[in-house]
């Protein structure tokens, strides 16, 4: 065995955290640079760029992380989650660069709790809200063939685009005018005696395409390839001159050339071109769902869930398979304000979800809980309602962005019944909380004069003082 | 809104008139506060005669709410319990009261939370904090060159008032790269231009573009019409 053969230093080192630990990918951009100037840097990031790593209780009582050097056990046994990131293992301090990652590790082990598979298509994320027209269509696993080939051979790479989600070429969709010039001047330009050898190397298969198609209808065997050297400079020309009024053939030469990530083709009004010319051009249709947002930064699913499928039915002991999947509860982030047109922010497992469009809880102007338009301090630990989560997505960027729904009343309350704050079937206690007098505390609190100092701002006006 | 805003102020003053000032004032001499207490008809005989004209307007308690509000409240002469009573009668019923608390509290609440979440974000406990939540409040300098991000020309956009009011101060000075973010070179352009719609008069020297205060006054967004792009001319 290979394992055998490595010393045992060699063998103490490969296990050693020091080799073990992956490298960080690159953070999310920056807002600031997408024309927001508000953001802060130490914020949480949409998604993590290090590898959190723990250690068992025994260990961690010793400071041992499998690190360089042990850790300070003030910091880092308080936590009931051992989870740190390690920016860096040494650095010229002789400090072990360390932090908590348990914002990313309890998101992911919450969302793993959701039980929902992540699909791949049009996720809707950043400020733009899932329209109505695609909010309900049936979504597809981020692990489907049809849409995860990752392993193609290069010659395939153009016919299987709508296969692919990782592509070497940019998605000019995606790219600012700047950007563009600048990759046109940096990558495509010095690339044109290629391209014009991959034109070549086109207009040879073409034509032994055809010259075997007439062998084939003569009956006769089949010629030799043709050589790439043998097509002419004029008759290349002549072909550019072809290309240049066919603009979806022209696109895909450039495409397959470049291996641009598909895109999607535009409307009249975004070509700023006069009709007459936009009907002169052609478009092909595009299938690949990254063509609209942009191919993903991860693998579509970014390992968040390894499910297929969200067609699956729990079932209850007593109440025996159920409809919906337990919903969960989400925390308002952020009340709907009308004055300035926001809607509620809600986040289910850690993240800013996405609420579903239409007649749902979330839409409705008087809703008589009124918890998606204010704050009630008197609400220990924040509101909170119960959502359905639908089905999850990464976008273009790296984000996870959740669809959630209504929960249905049946199964929320089957939810908090397992939780212990709810009784189904034995009705009493529930009828009890009906019927509840008022009980003297409430009668003072509700006659009780109000009493709040006479400054400008009091506590009493973020109803702290009742 | 404004309408709930000096409504809510309104609130607040009757609040904090119950706790310290269970007795109303039986001397003071404030016209304004004093012709409200007539318009209530309730005003201790020393004031009667500091009658006012507004004592006329009983019939219209949204007048009478208003002219307290305006004149004699900010100077800390809050009416009396019973004053506020009729006032919370007839401005509506409790709920609405409390209904008016609630959308004050939250307003409250919501000026402490800057940070405009954005689906698929992730939010840790600690995010929630306003050491935090403060660092959403104020804008930074962009980071990045926002000329070479757009790839235009800045000197070819010297007519373009909006762009040119962007790299100017609202007293007339180019701003300063440390505001702009641009490159050196960018910034010289940017300056050159500036200086050039200012020298030929197409900008004003002092402040904004009239165009500009027009639309501002207007409430209307700055740049609303986008103008399809030319390809034949480096413009924005």
């Amino acid at each position: 065995m290979a394992a055998r053969s490595v010393s045992p230093g060699g063998a103490l080192l490969r296990t050693s955290r020091m080799f073990a630990m992956a490298d960080p990918i690159p953070p999310p951009p920056i807002e600031g640079a997408a024309g927001s100037f508000f953001s802060s840097t130490t914020a949480t990031v949409a998604f993590p760029t290090h590898q959190v790593i723990t250690t068992l209780s025994s260990s961690r009582k010793l400071g041992d992380w499998g690190l360089k050097r042990p850790l300070p056990l003030k910091s880092t046994t308080k936590s009931s989650n051992p989870m740190l990131r390690v920016k860096a293992i040494d650095t010229i301090e002789q400090i072990t660069d360390y932090s908590s990652a348990t914002d990313h590790g309890i998101t992911l082990r919450k969302f793993q709790e959701l039980g929902i598979p992540v699909t791949a298509r049009r996720p809707a994320g950043g400020d733009r809200p899932e329209s109505t027209t695609t909010m309900n269509l049936p979504q597809m696993s981020a692990f489907e063939e049809a849409l995860d080939a990752t392993d193609i051979h290069p010659d395939k790479r153009a016919e299987l685009v709508d296969m692919r989600w990782k592509f070497t070429g940019p998605w000019l969709a995606g790219m600012t005018q700047g950007e563009f010039n600048k990759w046109l001047a940096k990558e495509v330009r010095p690339k044109r005696p290629a391209f014009r050898q991959f034109l070549k190397k086109k207009i040879a298969s073409e034509r032994h395409v055809a010259i075997a198609k007439e062998a084939l209808d003569k009956g006769q065997e089949q010629p030799p390839m043709v050589d790439p050297s043998t097509v002419t400079e004029d008759e290349l020309i002549d072909y550019l001159r072809k290309l240049r009024h066919n603009n979806q053939a022209l696109y895909d030469m450039v495409g397959q050339f470049l291996d641009l990530a598909p895109l999607m083709p535009p409307d009249v009004s975004q070509t700023g071109l006069p009709k007459e010319k936009v009907r002169a051009l052609q478009f092909s249709e595009v299938k690949t769902p990254y063509a609209e947002r942009g191919p993903p930064v991860t693998h579509p699913s970014a390992g968040l869930s390894y499910l297929r499928t969200s067609m699956y039915m729990e079932n209850h002991p007593i109440y025996g398979p159920q409809k919906y999947i337990t919903p969960v509860v989400g925390r308002i982030l952020k009340p709907r304000r009308q004055a300035q047109a926001t809607g509620a922010r809600i986040g289910v497992a850690g993240l800013i979800v996405n609420t579903a469009l239409g007649d749902t809880r979330f839409n409705q102007r008087n809703n008589p809980a009124a918890v998606f338009d204010k704050i009630d301090p008197s609400v220990e630990g924040g509101a909170k309602v119960w959502v359905q989560p639908m089905r999850a997505a990464v976008d273009s960027v790296g984000c996870v962005v959740l669809s959630v729904n209504d929960a249905s009343v049946e199964a929320t309350l089957v939810a908090q019944e397992l939780l212990g704050n709810a009784v189904c079937l034995g009705a009493e206690r529930a009828e009890d909380e009906m019927n509840r007098r008022e009980t003297a505390n409430d009668l003072r609190r509700r006659y009780r004069a109000p009493d709040s100092p006479t400054t400008m701002s009091s506590a009493r006006d973020y109803g702290l003082s009742e | 809104m404004s309408c709930r805003q000096w409504l809510s102020s309104a609130l607040r003053q009757c609040q904090s008139s119950l706790v310290q000032h269970q007795q109303p004032r039986l001397f003071s001499t404030s016209a304004p506060v004093a012709a409200i207490r007539d318009i209530f008809g309730e005003g201790p005989p020393g004031t009667q005669g500091n009658r006012g004209p507004r004592s006329s307007s009983n019939s219209n308690p949204n007048e009478a709410l208003h002219g307290m509000l305006t004149a004699g409240m900010e100077r800390g002469n809050p009416l009396s319990v019973e004053e506020q009573r009729r006032v919370m009668e007839q401005h509506g019923t409790q709920a609405h009261i409390k209904d008016m608390r609630q959308n004050l509290t939250t307003d409250n609440y919501v000026r402490q939370m800057p940070r405009r979440w954005r689906i698929g974000e992730v939010y840790s406990p600690r995010d929630m904090k306003p050491a935090e939540m403060s660092k959403w409040r104020q804008g930074r300098p962009p980071k990045k060159d926002m000329v070479d991000i757009l790839g235009f020309s800045p000197l070819d956009n010297y007519r373009n008032f909006s762009l040119i009011s962007e790299f100017v101060t609202p007293m007339g000075r180019i701003r300063h790269s440390n505001d702009t973010g641009l490159r050196p070179v960018n910034q010289r352009k940017i300056a050159k231009a500036v200086r050039r719609a200012i020298g030929m008069g197409l900008h004003p020297s002092v402040h904004r573009h009239p165009e500009i205060l027009r639309l501002r006054r207007h409430g209307m967004p700055v740049a609303a019409i986008p103008t399809p792009a030319d390809p034949s001319q480096n413009r924005l």
